[in-house]
């Protein structure tokens, strides 16, 4: 038991140690991170009402198509969102029930 | 302390079709070969692709089973998301690469690919597989049928939260991982370092790559790839499905303005096969292919070509000089239809697909000391008897490194190059018995008068 704990103490020392290391790359990335969590809380919350196609949501969040057509992409591939038929020429995407973000 | 050194009789530089197929060629001929990659799985421009021309046979289904013959290959050691530093000629007349293994950050005998670690991790990055319109995360497997099938970390985009090493069951996530030397010695290398296309931005007149619905034609074979960042043909602006589709011929080859005076002799069939396909996924899309003139000079290629027209493809003939787009972000192309008394006439379509050109990728007169030509792609002055000779004695060349080529042309160039490795290796290697031709002299002295 006390060699787990050791074991989880050196890991978050070494993980700091590396991040201090790499701070500048870190940082960048953090931001970025940050941003795309909201755009993805603003898509998240639009499609709260059913189905949608991505200039519905552009519409509904003020986001540019293009990048909440990456972002649906993004959700698509690791299963956040999931296709449901198509509306016209656009395909309409749900949020997928095992929506964990 | 020294590097690790290993020996082999053939250094095959890029993981490509034309250097995998070399490395088979020699490998299977019973020579060691290393096959050296920088990327970190092998599979090159083919494994992005849809299907190939002139059969329309799966892309994935032709390379996937080579990449894995590579891999497999007791004669094959392969080193990926590897650069070479330098090759320097030992005394022996052989060649020795100082190679670094850049770190993956993940243990590869243990990883199994299983890519917990890629779902938990929160960074969504553009995937450069995809032409960015797909996404990756800071920890992934390159792609579904990467060789080696094994995750890595962008180390540059992530922010080490460790969510990945904690997911992990193997546990095989290493974020103390170190560059690694390597040494290899090989008495013959093969250059099969590939080609880039024209950039998407090269041409001003043509939007500067700034009009998200004008896309160069390896985009669109990832759309319709099945394995494709959407799963459908859908334009990159708002994913709506296009109904009409232009491509634009030498978009970047025979272009002066760009220094690419050149024929690319992919980008006819390239545009022909991708109409085709289009056609298959969207059946009331309208295709139009402006052109100045269809190159279609392999076995089957006319044919195909006509097959395409039968098909309702139209071909247009005319340089398109510009392209803007509407407020609609629907491209409109202005072009002289020189086949309807040259009138100019301005036409709105869907998406524009730009039919881009192959130019050289890599210069590698530094590491390698050989000679470029002046359209920047290997220099091969033995062009008529021995294609794949390079101006240095023991290097030769292989697929589209030398310059443009079609994937036929790569896998029997490839071939050559192994062959004409192969023969070195016998003239002159330590394993060789002395009874091959001997290439090195008569190479050199025709290379002097070359």
């Amino acid at each position: 038991m006390t060699d787990k704990k050791e074991d989880t103490k050196n890991r978050a020392a070494m993980l700091k140690s590396l991040r201090e290391k790499h701070k500048e790359t870190v940082e960048k990335t953090q931001a970025l991170l940050k941003h795309n969590q909201s755009i993805r809380k603003q898509i998240r919350q639009a499609m709260q009402s059913g189905p949608m196609t991505v200039p519905e949501v552009a519409e509904a969040t003020g986001l540019p198509s293009d990048r909440v057509l990456w972002h649906v992409t993004a959700m698509k591939k690791y299963d956040l969102v999931r296709e449901v038929g198509m509306s016209g020429e656009y395909y309409q995407y749900e949020l997928a029930q095992k929506e964990n973000q | 302390m020294a590097p690790r050194t290993i020996k082999v009789d053939a250094l095959v530089v890029g993981g490509g079709i034309a250097g995998m197929q070399s490395a088979l060629d020699l490998a299977d001929q019973g020579y060691q070969v290393a096959l050296v990659e920088k990327q970190p799985s092998i599979g090159g421009k083919m494994i992005e692709l849809s299907k190939v021309f002139p059969t329309l046979d799966c892309c994935s289904c032709i390379t996937t089973p080579k990449m894995s013959a590579v891999a497999h290959n007791s004669n094959i050691q392969l080193f990926t998301y590897c650069d070479i530093q330098s090759v320097d000629k030992q005394g022996d007349g052989r060649f020795v690469a100082q190679v670094i293994q850049k770190p993956r950050y993940v243990d590869i005998e243990t990883c199994t690919a299983c890519r917990q670690c890629e779902y938990a991790c929160p960074i969504d990055l553009p995937h450069p597989f995809d032409q960015n319109l797909g996404v990756h995360r800071a920890i992934y497997v390159p792609f579904s049928t990467a060789v080696p099938q094994k995750a890595l970390i962008d180390i540059d985009n992530c922010i080490l939260c460790g969510k990945c090493e904690r997911v992990c069951p193997v546990g095989c996530v290493d974020f103390t991982q170190q560059p690694e030397e390597l040494a290899i010695e090989a008495t013959a290398i093969v250059l099969a370092t590939g080609f880039e296309i024209t950039p998407t931005d090269a041409k001003a007149e043509y939007g500067g790559g700034k009009l998200l619905n004008v896309v160069n034609a390896l985009t669109v074979e990832r759309l319709l790839a099945p394995t494709g960042p959407y799963g459908h043909v859908l334009r990159p602006s708002d994913g709506k499905e296009p109904d009409s589709i232009a491509y634009i011929q030498c978009a970047g080859s025979r272009d002066k303005s760009l220094g690419v005076e050149y024929c690319s002799r992919i980008c006819c069939m390239y545009a022909i096969k991708q109409s085709m396909l289009i056609s298959g996924a969207l059946p009331l899309a309208d295709i139009a292919i402006y052109y100045m003139d269809i190159r279609t000079f392999g076995k089957g290629y006319d044919q195909f070509y006509q097959t395409a027209k039968a098909m309702g493809v139209q071909f247009i003939k005319g340089k398109v000089a510009k392209i803007t787009e509407d407020e609609n972000q629907n491209p409109i192309v202005r072009v002289e239809l020189i086949d309807e008394g040259s009138q100019v006439v301005e036409r709105q379509h869907d998406m524009v697909v730009l039919s881009v050109g192959m130019v050289s990728k890599y210069d590698p007169r530094t590491i390698y000391d050989v000679n470029v030509a002046g359209d920047g792609f290997v220099d091969t002055p033995l062009t008529n008897v021995s294609p794949c000779v390079t101006s240095r004695p023991g290097v030769f060349v292989s697929g589209s490194a030398a310059g443009p080529m079609d994937i036929v042309d790569s896998i029997v160039m490839a071939g050559a190059a192994a062959a004409e490795a192969a023969a070195y290796i016998q003239a002159t290697g330590p394993n060789g018995h002395g009874g091959g031709r001997s290439i090195a002299a008569g190479e050199e002295k025709e290379l002097a008068h070359a």
